[in-house]
């Protein structure tokens, strides 16, 4: 069989084995600390929202009320090339969870919503799931009331969540890759007279809440990314390396 | 219906997908990429994408396509029509969705005769618990495997 190989990724990541609130945000010796005064400046950035609450759960400590979960992300950031190619930084043992509701107590979901005891509302340990071995860093978005459920309510939230981790991502950045815990390297290949075969995702682009930020200029990030619904959900191919370097940020 | 929090992938899910990695990880496996197709509003719309998708797949000149779909309901009309596309153009086609008891396809195809089923709940339903029906390794390499028949007889016939 001839191989060849069309471009390389490597994706390094740190291993986060402690979290807490401190007075500056960093990434140091395995530890994340969070400056709580960084949502504040994001707060009185938006109009459409009222609070951005933020909470530390530590690992298997997941008996807590959380309202509609929203999404789960990685920490990651380019540091060098763009999406699918170069090298990527990237968090491990700690995740993003993005949960909402607005101040009439209406659950940021469009068709059923996940609230209650974070323990009965998820499954850990799925791909798309922390373990139980993980940090998470929980982002209640609390939404202005009496608006009409729309588009730019989920998006908002979406918006302060990327610009919350935009700040961790400019620390992650900076950090020396030998320092890294693990390293992969992944390559997009043409494997000559093997069979060829296209995965197909059909994901959804309708409705609020339905939709996905595709090829943002971060990992798993928003801004610069282009929506399937303003696309007009017409077919679009990313290289498995895109894909699998946080080419689609999952809105619902 | 559209989509519950108990088959939405989340954005952890896609980085780090176990569909991408079974396939791309097959030496037998050219893998050519991953399509993105969404699920518009309206049926004039939804033939539209669906119909480009195949088209793409054709013009690849790919041996076969896996499908799989995020959502159930209103979303299994593109998904039906799809695959439809895919088939009448001769092309081994697999899919992965959320079925159970609750996700009877609304409209079906003599194409959607390997579709493999993620359901996990016991009850069948969508039960609103983030991580419950997502396609897994084991899912992915189902559909892989049967893909490879479906390849293989389509190979003999010939």
């Amino acid at each position: 069989m001839t191989e060849k190989i069309m471009r390389r990724l490597v994706i390094k990541s740190f291993h986060i084995r402690k979290l807490e609130f401190g007075e500056r945000n960093s990434i140091k010796d395995n530890t994340l600390t969070i400056n709580k005064s960084t949502l504040l400046e994001l707060e009185q950035n938006e109009d459409l929202i009222e609070e951005i609450r933020i909470d530390i759960i530590h690992p298997d400590k997941y008996d807590k009320f959380v309202n509609s979960i929203m999404d789960i992300i990685p920490i990651s950031t380019k540091v060098l090339g763009e999406i699918g190619e170069g090298v990527t930084h990237t968090l491990t043992g700690v995740y993003i969870m993005l949960t909402g509701i607005d101040t009439e107590g209406k659950q940021i979901a469009e068709f059923g919503s996940s609230e209650g005891i974070l323990n009965e509302q998820m499954i850990f340990n799925k791909a798309g799931t922390p373990s139980k071995e993980d940090y998470i860093i929980h982002l209640d978005i609390i939404l202005k009331g009496g608006i009409p459920f729309e588009r730019k309510l989920p998006l908002t939230a979406h918006k302060v969540c990327d610009n919350f981790i935009q700040v961790f991502r400019e620390i992650l950045k900076v950090k020396n890759g030998r320092d890294a815990d693990y390293s992969h390297e992944f390559h997009d290949k043409v494997k000559k007279g093997k069979k060829k075969v296209l995965i197909i995702k059909q994901i959804a682009g309708q409705g609020a809440m339905s939709d996905n930020n595709i090829l943002s200029e971060e990992p798993n990030g928003l801004v610069g990314g282009k929506s399937i619904i303003d696309m007009e959900n017409i077919p679009i191919i990313l290289s498995p390396n895109e894909y699998r370097d946080g080419a689609l940020r999952a809105m619902t | 219906m559209g989509i519950g929090p108990s088959t939405k992938e989340t954005t952890l899910h896609h980085f780090r997908d176990p569909l991408l990695d079974v396939v791309s990880k097959d030496e037998d496996i050219d893998l050519l990429g991953i399509m993105m197709v969404g699920t518009p509003q309206d049926n004039k719309s939804k033939y539209f994408v669906g119909k480009r998708a195949a088209q793409w797949i054709e013009a690849m000149r790919a041996d076969g396509a896996i499908i799989s779909v995020d959502a159930w309901g209103n979303s299994h009309v593109d998904y039906a029509n799809t695959i439809e596309e895919i088939g009448k153009r001769d092309i081994p086609v697999v899919g992965l969705s959320f079925i159970g008891t609750q996700a009877k396809f609304v409209v079906s195809n003599k194409y959607m005769d390997t579709i493999v089923d993620f359901n996990k709940s016991k009850q069948g339903v969508e039960t609103e618990v983030v991580g419950e029906n997502n396609a897994n390794y084991f899912d992915s390499k189902k559909a892989l495997a049967f893909l490879k028949l479906k390849m293989k007889k389509k190979e003999g016939a010939k």
